[in-house]
């Protein structure tokens, strides 16, 4: 890769010398302060430099008299975090929709929560909230107690306006066959063209991320593991990670590997289960059954490990919970060699089965430039030719240890995104039987300080679905000031709607499901 | 006819899956159930797209304010006799997530629930176990003479007072007289 010698934070520096003023080693590779606007000048500079500069998300606070923003922003080898400030009382902030246009969801979801005003984006309604939520109150400013904020009464049922012409709307959701989870799509079709998607998201918006501000560190450690029942070990590491950078803390080598071995168990059972899903949302029954009867040993492994079948609730601050007796190791290995048999069949139905590759390829389109413009991560970018996959990029835990391929397919079509989860499942045996065969000696776990003291720090790591994002500030308490969750739907749920509009409304599921959408995770 | 209509019922009861702002773990286990390794279809239980054709309705999730509507409305759209069962702390209480901002905190704050099963979330064999004891209220064993398990009459109200229900208040008094009856 040629672009991995650009060094993007000297070429900031040089340019904007004046203008902003850089801390290296701060929440990723630099932070970068700015004011009056020009938060914008520095995105022009890094999309300048370096064409893979994508927004991952942004983060507001409530810093009493300001509103500040936190524009997180990963290039092709680092992770910058651009500050900029609003005053509380006039929060009005250029937009950067423009220059980037995957930043379009992350500027709506702070517009709603915090209620910061982005100039050239403007939100309709509520973004996350419920309709009947008053306007004018923001959950996330820290003077707003939120659970008795009065509701709106809900608007009474009037006829709906009628459709006029050849368009009509179909309404998908919240509750649908198609969908496992509350979320809204309007879909308008022209005959069985689509024509436009309006997503309306919220269904499931818990506020978490508000929750876990009255709670304490170890208590946090559940809650948010409860953002995804599916991925929610990498949750409960993205967090305790987090943690453990803002108290400077190294886990134990063993601890390392079988974090590592925890979380490609997750993305096993996740990817085995999308796969399926995928069957089913074609009418292709018997692969839905015969992915999900081969899911259950896996299941049991995870029982076997952490004790639960669906929240292992392993993670903790200092290392792991349960450490991995020297006597189930075999019976893992055994499991995982008898899924390996069977991949061979799977691979060969999703490369040369008719049915599969009559309604999956040359569905949903993605090209590599869209993909890196709207903030693609995980699987959706990979088969867009994207090469991004955290465990590579920049190691945590134990895989810059462990020999692995990062799977990129270039047609960038559904078919290409359920393959890349297919060659994944067979990586992450090859890991966990690596990890098994290279476990270190020694204590699982430290004891870590309770007590975390004033500071702020960002975590990334690759769940199933793609790259997950963490950013935690400390204000010396029991609790934390601010813990701000970037999950992958949220960043892949663009891409959808780019792709749908112009193809059949039959070809809507396959699309829908090849991001392996998860809405508990986009709401929180 | 009732008799027919209860055989019907309890042989093939046609489920609804509603999320109600859950967190997938509990819904995951709902759709494994219907995998080879569970079977639930072996009971008869068939997954129905439409509130129209359901007779019993599965509810996960803590209940957003987004979703209570939402739930009221599908209730409401389902034939009488119908039956509601809470699947998972959430839907029992609210679980972990009661007292947030955007939560009202368990199904039977929206509409009246048949039977609860608790778990974080509860393992496929629990659900399995309770839809299981669900039917088996709507068709006692006829030796007993129970009373058959009266289906809940009216919608109650969305929200704004809480009314706690008793989780089992229903199951007791059948117990109690199977009680009286061996007695006598």
């Amino acid at each position: 890769m040629s672009n991995s010698k650009i060094d993007i934070v000297s070429i900031v520096e040089s340019k904007l010398k004046d203008k902003v003023q850089i801390q290296l080693g701060q929440l990723g590779n630099a932070a970068v302060n700015t004011s009056n606007g020009l938060h914008r000048d520095v995105v022009k500079v890094m999309l300048e430099a370096d064409e893979k500069t994508a927004i991952v998300a942004i983060t507001g606070l409530d810093l009493g008299a300001n509103l500040g923003l936190l524009y997180h922003l990963r290039t092709s080898n680092a992770f910058i975090t651009i500050r900029a400030e609003v005053p509380k009382d006039n929060p009005k902030i250029q937009t950067i929709v423009d220059l980037i246009p995957g930043a379009a969801f992350s500027e709506l979801e702070v517009a709603d929560l915090l209620g910061v005003v982005f100039e050239g984006n403007p939100s309709s309604g509520h973004f996350l909230l419920s309709e009947q939520w008053p306007e004018g109150i923001f959950p996330l400013r820290k003077d707003v107690k939120a659970n008795e904020v009065k509701l709106n009464p809900p608007p009474p049922e009037g006829a709906r306006t009628p459709e006029i012409g050849r368009q009509v709307k179909i309404i998908i959701g919240p509750q649908h066959p198609a969908l496992l989870e509350p979320e809204k799509f309007a879909v308008t079709v022209d005959g069985e063209i689509v024509t436009k998607v309006e997503p309306r998201l919220g269904y499931v918006h818990r506020g978490i991320e508000k929750a876990s501000e009255s709670r304490t560190y170890l208590q946090d450690v559940y809650l948010v593991e409860r953002i995804c029942g599916i991925c929610n070990a990498c949750h409960a590491y993205g967090f305790v990670g987090t943690v453990e950078k803002i108290l400077k803390t190294d886990v134990p080598p063993r601890a390392k590997y079988l974090r590592v071995v925890t979380l490609e168990l997750n993305r096993l059972h996740s990817h085995l289960l999308t796969l399926g899903h995928a069957g089913l949302e074609i009418g292709y029954e018997t692969l839905f059954q015969y992915f999900w009867r081969d899911r259950e040993p896996i299941m049991d492994l995870i029982e076997l490990t952490s004790g639960n079948r669906v929240y292992s609730s392993l993670m903790t601050v200092g290392g792991v919970r349960r450490d991995i007796r020297d006597t189930d190791i075999p019976r893992i290995k055994t499991t995982l060699e008898e899924l390996r048999k069977k991949l061979p069949f799977y691979r060969q139905i999703y490369t040369n089965e008719a049915s599969i590759k009559a309604r999956m390829q040359n569905v949903g389109v993605l090209s590599r430039s869209d993909a890196i413009k709207l903030g693609m991560v995980g699987p959706v970018a990979r088969a867009s030719g994207y090469d991004i996959d955290v465990r590579k990029d920049e190691p945590y835990e134990a895989y810059g240890e462990i020999p692995f391929k990062e799977i990129v397919y270039t047609e960038g079509d559904t078919w290409a995104r359920m393959n890349v989860r297919m060659d994944e499942v067979e990586e992450s045996i090859n890991i966990i039987d690596y990890a098994l065969d290279h476990l270190p000696t020694g204590p699982f776990r430290i004891d870590a300080p309770r007590n975390v003291p004033i500071g702020e720090a960002v975590c990334r790591l690759e769940a199933p679905r793609g790259e997950l994002f963490y950013y935690i500030k400390s204000n010396g308490t029991a609790n934390p000031d601010r813990v701000k969750v970037r999950t992958p739907t949220f960043a892949n749920l663009p891409s959808f709607l780019k792709t749908a509009i112009g193809e059949s409304i039959a070809d809507v599921p396959p699309n829908f499901v090849s991001l392996d959408p998860c809405f508990s995770c986009t709401d929180r | 006819m009732t008799n027919t209509t209860t055989w019907a019922r309890v042989k093939s009861p046609w489920v609804l899956h509603f999320n109600s702002g859950a967190c997938n773990g509990c819904d995951i286990e709902i759709v494994a159930l219907l995998t080879p390794k569970y079977d639930v279809e072996r009971f008869g239980v068939k997954l129905e797209p439409s509130p129209r054709h359901a007779d019993v309705l599965l509810v996960t999730g803590c209940v957003t304010q987004q979703c209570a509507e939402r739930l009221k409305r599908i209730y409401d759209q389902m034939p009488q006799p119908k039956f509601v069962v809470a699947i998972g702390a959430c839907a029992c209480s609210g679980g972990v997530f009661d007292g947030n901002y955007n939560v009202v905190g368990g199904v039977d704050k929206v509409i009246p629930v048949t039977a609860y099963i608790p778990g974080c979330p509860p393992r496929p064999e629990a659900i399995l176990d309770g839809v299981v004891k669900l039917l088996n209220a709507l068709n006692p064993p006829k030796q007993k003479k129970q009373k058959q398990l009266e289906p809940p009459k009216e919608t109650k109200p969305v929200v704004s007072e809480p009314e706690v229900i008793v989780p089992s208040q229903e199951a007791k008094p059948v117990i109690e007289e199977t009680k009286t009856n061996v007695k006598q």
